[in-house]
């Protein structure tokens, strides 16, 4: 009891609840300007968490997000343009409807799946998280290594393109992290002589060169766009909202818990529990016919997902320290860099930091309606922003933030090199998602290894010795053999087909 | 062709990382050094690199034969144009780096912000204003409460009003 005390003295306090207010608007502004992602608005925010106790900045990260998630819808659908990835999959649903009339009963419906969404992944994490955790205390260098190996293989599996992209894109982020010095013999690895890089690669100025230089980049290489707002919105926001709640609520549980469950994936985001979720959705609705030409069906199927993903993108993050998409992966950084090892023990350190976090999630997700419904009703302010003037602005944010975490210019340099390399490899559809695992997990792989071998002098087999550990392992050679198998199962179909 | 070159180009990094990770020290003791994973990784490269070259020379090759059998548009895709504008940020950065020592952290964001905003057509008052109005913003927040010490610069002097 008095660690629960504790947990909510840590986020009822003056500080955390302004950071959560300050957070929650600024999430919503930039989900709502068309062109700037959630991932943006986080990896702008990290220099800015740095400066604060560690549950005011998890607070902030996670108030963003989802803040970040929800609003992109609002430019999808006054513009059909998404404000976030996430938003993509039902962006033709709300902009059909919008251009109906019925913009603001499309933002309502949706406004109100988010949140439960994001209430339901948060459930789901605080049930699931606990108990996973104290199976998770029996881990040891050889499960972890496994796991996280498991986590990278994810995120090369079911990422979205060619599965070849995301391979290189990942080890590109294993690269980076095996700069600095070496755990074991300490030699200097990729340092090129340069004394900042002895203590590894920065994480801040790389999230800021791969997500929001490279944004900028993308930005000036667009031509310049014209916003144009035709739709009429004078309808109400919640006025339908109970109905299509009574009508749909199977929708809304079933997106939450695809949602929950694809985002709890390493490497696969809200974006591809949106997507996956819409699809599940179109097949199995009675109406599916309608879908495309502006179904609620759709919208209430993809919004409750997108924002379950970012809660259940927390439980292997919190539990195993491994990421579930690029957001948590940040979270990942800062915590270490706050001198906290996510992982099972966060859960039995007595400080109560844990029920904090469970109670920012609710918080952040609450405090969703009432500023979500304030920026549907100023939709047109957020969206006619004019990108020419806010852009230099996040620049010089970016040039300045990379500087401050180590008071260096190598930091500046850094952002600059990887935000270009994460241009060129974006404009070439590489998926950067893996590439930013990659660089978190990295170390967590090779680190893992290093001990066990060095326990083990040098035996390989020992990986298959432990029978967590095996399982692990299996796991992951049967995922990396999954297309073959697939290829195998398909042909013999086929070929007993003809047989008949 | 855009894959190939991406391919080929990974396939030269994988060596180069490769041939780097040969040079590092390592202690006959240890049964795994520190250039077995950079090792692994720049093997890797070369691995993906030479599999999505190899998949968009087929590629063209398919689509050469396609238009023989009357499908023009796949033999020759529309290449995207570059657009060097999208070289403004990083040119900004660097601008940054070399001009913050001597005209101060401020003065050049200032430029910075009023250029780009100039060459993105808008309003000379407006981008003259929302500059001067931002860049002290940006300073007076980092230098006074985050107490970053950013470049004050030798044109004015060394020091400002805010900085103890």
């Amino acid at each position: 009891m008095d660690i629960l005390m504790n947990g909510v003295g840590l986020v009822l306090n003056f500080e955390t609840i302004l950071v959560i207010l300050a957070a929650s608007l600024f999430g919503i502004f930039v989900g709502a300007v068309p062109g700037l992602t959630a991932t943006m608005a986080v990896a702008l925010l990290v220099p800015l968490t740095f400066y604060m106790d560690t549950i005011p900045a998890i607070a902030a990260i996670v108030t963003t997000s989802a803040m970040a998630i929800f609003a992109g819808d609002i430019p999808g659908t006054y513009l059909n343009i998404p404000g976030t990835p996430a938003s993509a999959a039902y962006v033709g649903e709300s902009y059909a409807l919008a251009k109906k009339g019925r913009a603001r009963e499309a933002l309502g419906i949706n406004l109100v799946c988010s949140v439960f969404g994001g209430i339901f992944g948060t459930i789901v994490l605080i049930v699931v998280a606990q108990s996973l955790a104290e199976v998770a205390l029996q881990f040891s260098a050889f499960e972890y290594f496994w796991l996280a190996v498991l986590g990278l293989s994810c995120s090369i599996f079911i990422s979205v393109g060619s599965r070849t992209k995301a391979f290189l894109s990942l080890l590109f982020g294993i690269l980076l992290s095996t700069v600095g010095l070496d755990m074991m013999s300490g030699a200097p690895r990729f340092t090129f002589g340069v004394p900042d890089l002895m203590a590894g690669i920065n994480f801040i100025p790389v999230m800021i060169g791969m997500f929001a230089l490279n944004e900028l980049m993308s930005y000036y290489g667009s031509k310049s766009e014209k916003k144009q707002i035709t739709i009429v919105d004078n309808d109400s926001v919640f006025h339908h909202v109970p109905g299509y709640i009574k009508r749909y609520w199977r929708n809304m549980v079933r997106g939450s818990s695809i949602g929950t469950l694809i985002g709890a994936l390493p490497g696969a985001g809200a974006d591809i529990a949106a997507w996956i979720s819409y699809g599940v959705g179109k097949g199995r609705s009675k109406e599916s016919a309608k879908y495309g030409t502006g179904n609620i069906e759709g919208i209430v199927d993809a919004s409750s997902a997108n924002n379950s993903g970012i809660s259940g993108a927390w439980v292997p993050a919190l539990v195993f320290g491994i990421p579930g998409d690029s957001i948590t992966a940040i979270v990942i950084g800062v915590l270490y860099m706050k001198g906290m090892n996510p992982g099972p023990t966060i859960f039995m350190d007595g400080s109560g930091l844990i029920y904090a976090l469970f109670m920012v999630f609710i918080l952040a997700n609450l405090m969703m309606l009432p500023i979500g419904y304030m920026a549907i009703r100023l939709s047109k302010f957020f969206i006619l922003t004019p990108s020419r003037v806010l852009m230099p602005i996040i620049l010089c944010f970016c040039i300045v933030g990379a500087f401050a975490i180590n008071n260096s210019v190598v930091d500046i340099w850094l952002m600059l090199i990887v935000g270009f390399v994460a241009y060129v490899l974006a404009v070439n559809d590489f998926p950067m998602a893996p590439a930013i695992l990659g660089l978190v997990l990295g170390s967590v792989v090779e680190n893992n290894f290093m001990s066990a071998m060095l326990r083990t002098g040098g035996d390989l087999t020992s990986f298959f010795a432990r029978p967590i550990s095996a399982g692990l392992g299996i796991a992951v050679i049967l995922l990396w053999c999954s297309p073959l198998l697939i290829k195998a199962y398909r042909y013999q179909q086929h070929k007993s087909g003809r047989a008949y | 062709m855009r894959d190939f070159f991406a391919g080929m180009g990974f396939v030269i990094a994988g060596i180069v990382t490769i041939i780097t990770a040969q040079q590092f020290p390592t202690l006959p003791s240890l049964q795994y050094g520190p250039s077995l994973f950079p090792s692994l990784i720049g093997g890797g490269f070369c691995l993906g690199g030479a599999v999505l070259a190899f998949n968009a020379l087929w590629l063209r090759k398919k689509a050469v034969v396609q238009e023989v059998h009357d499908n023009p548009a796949l033999a020759d895709p529309p290449s995207k144009k570059t657009n060097w504008a999208m070289l403004l940020p990083p040119i900004s950065i660097v601008f940054y780096i070399l001009a913050s020592e001597y005209l101060g952290a401020m003065l050049t964001i200032m430029v910075i912000l009023f250029l780009l905003m100039l060459l993105r057509k808008t309003s000379p008052y407006i981008a003259l204003a929302t500059s001067v109005a931002v860049s002290s913003a940006i300073y007076f927040i980092f230098s006074r409460y985050l107490l970053v010490p950013l470049p004050q610069g030798v044109l004015l002097g060394g020091s400002l009003p805010w900085i103890s």
